[in-house]
């Protein structure tokens, strides 16, 4: 656990501990039970990080959709004129 | 078809299937379209040269990704005239509690306070520009993590073999990179006037 002197005041070490697996546990790589089991306890009893949660899930939705980009048409024809010449 | 045909087929095809996601994730990394579509062509010239390498045709995609990133590191970002980032690496790697408490005990009060109860509406009011902004905000170590990983849907380890670092490493980038990006939207939230004016009050309060 992190030392409370070292922890912004509105920021409970608890949390911070917790935060540590949060983004591993809302984008499904964290795969050690125990730390699965610690993070889901606490979201049981956090409302602070429980919402964090949530809004990571929604930011990651978001993300997927609006970072996308589609290739311009005249990169598609560059790279099929240059795999021809290869 | 002889080999040679099949190998050019398979590239081909591969090359198709990928190049929305290749032009993507250069455009977020060189910020620009022109030098994403050079720098797409130069990853694929690259990657013909390099096809005798790829053990595992089903891995394609991490290959050609790393291919990329590499091309970025060795050409791109050294005719960027940006001024040089902080080198967050050093912290990437260090304690992972004490690095996330390090990186917070830097933010405004106000920010902490959003951070430690945070508004879903903001987010939901955002604009996909202003989320591409805020993804372009951040540092390129953070920025090629959380495209690769949340925009592009790979997993930490293809992410950890695409930047050539630890799977550790890439969980590290991740928190401070989501937590930077937190910030960035926070920060425009701030000057659109999303947050809302009782959110405010009771920070201060």
């Amino acid at each position: 656990m992190t030392d409370k002197s070292d922890t912004p005041e509105s920021v409970d070490s608890d949390c911070l501990e917790a935060f540590d697996h949060l983004y591993a546990y809302v984008n499904g790589e964290l795969t050690d039970k125990k730390s699965v089991a610690m993070i889901e306890h606490h979201l049981d009893h956090c409302r602070s990080c429980f919402s964090r949660a949530q809004i990571e899930r929604e930011l990651n939705e978001r993300l997927k959709n609006s970072g996308k980009n589609t290739a311009p048409v005249a990169l598609e024809n560059r790279l099929k004129k240059l795999i021809e010449d290869f | 078809m002889s080999e040679a045909q099949e190998k050019k087929a398979f590239f081909s095809r591969n090359i198709r299937k990928n190049m929305d996601s290749l032009y993507s994730v250069a455009h977020r990394l060189t910020r620009n379209s022109a030098d994403a579509q050079d720098l797409v062509a130069e990853t694929a010239t690259r990657a013909w040269t390099a096809i005798d390498n790829l053990e595992d045709e089903k891995r394609f995609r991490p290959w050609i990704f790393r291919i990329l990133h590499n091309c970025y590191i060795s050409d791109y970002r050294k005719k960027s005239v940006r001024p040089v980032e902080f080198a967050y690496d050093e912290l990437a790697t260090s304690d992972s509690d004490s690095e996330i408490a390090s990186l917070l005990v830097k933010q405004p009060d106000e920010f902490l306070n959003w951070w430690a109860n945070p508004e879903r509406e903001v987010v939901n009011n955002l604009l996909g520009e202003d989320l591409i902004r805020a993804i372009e905000s951040l540092p390129e170590s953070f920025r090629s993590a959380v495209v690769l990983i949340n925009v592009e849907g790979l997993s930490y380890d293809e992410t950890a073999e695409v930047l050539g670092v630890s799977p550790g490493t890439v969980r590290s980038r991740m928190n401070r990179g989501r937590t930077l990006l937190q910030k960035a939207l926070w920060q425009h939230a701030q000057e659109a006037g999303l947050i809302s004016e009782n959110y405010l009050m009771e920070s201060h309060s």
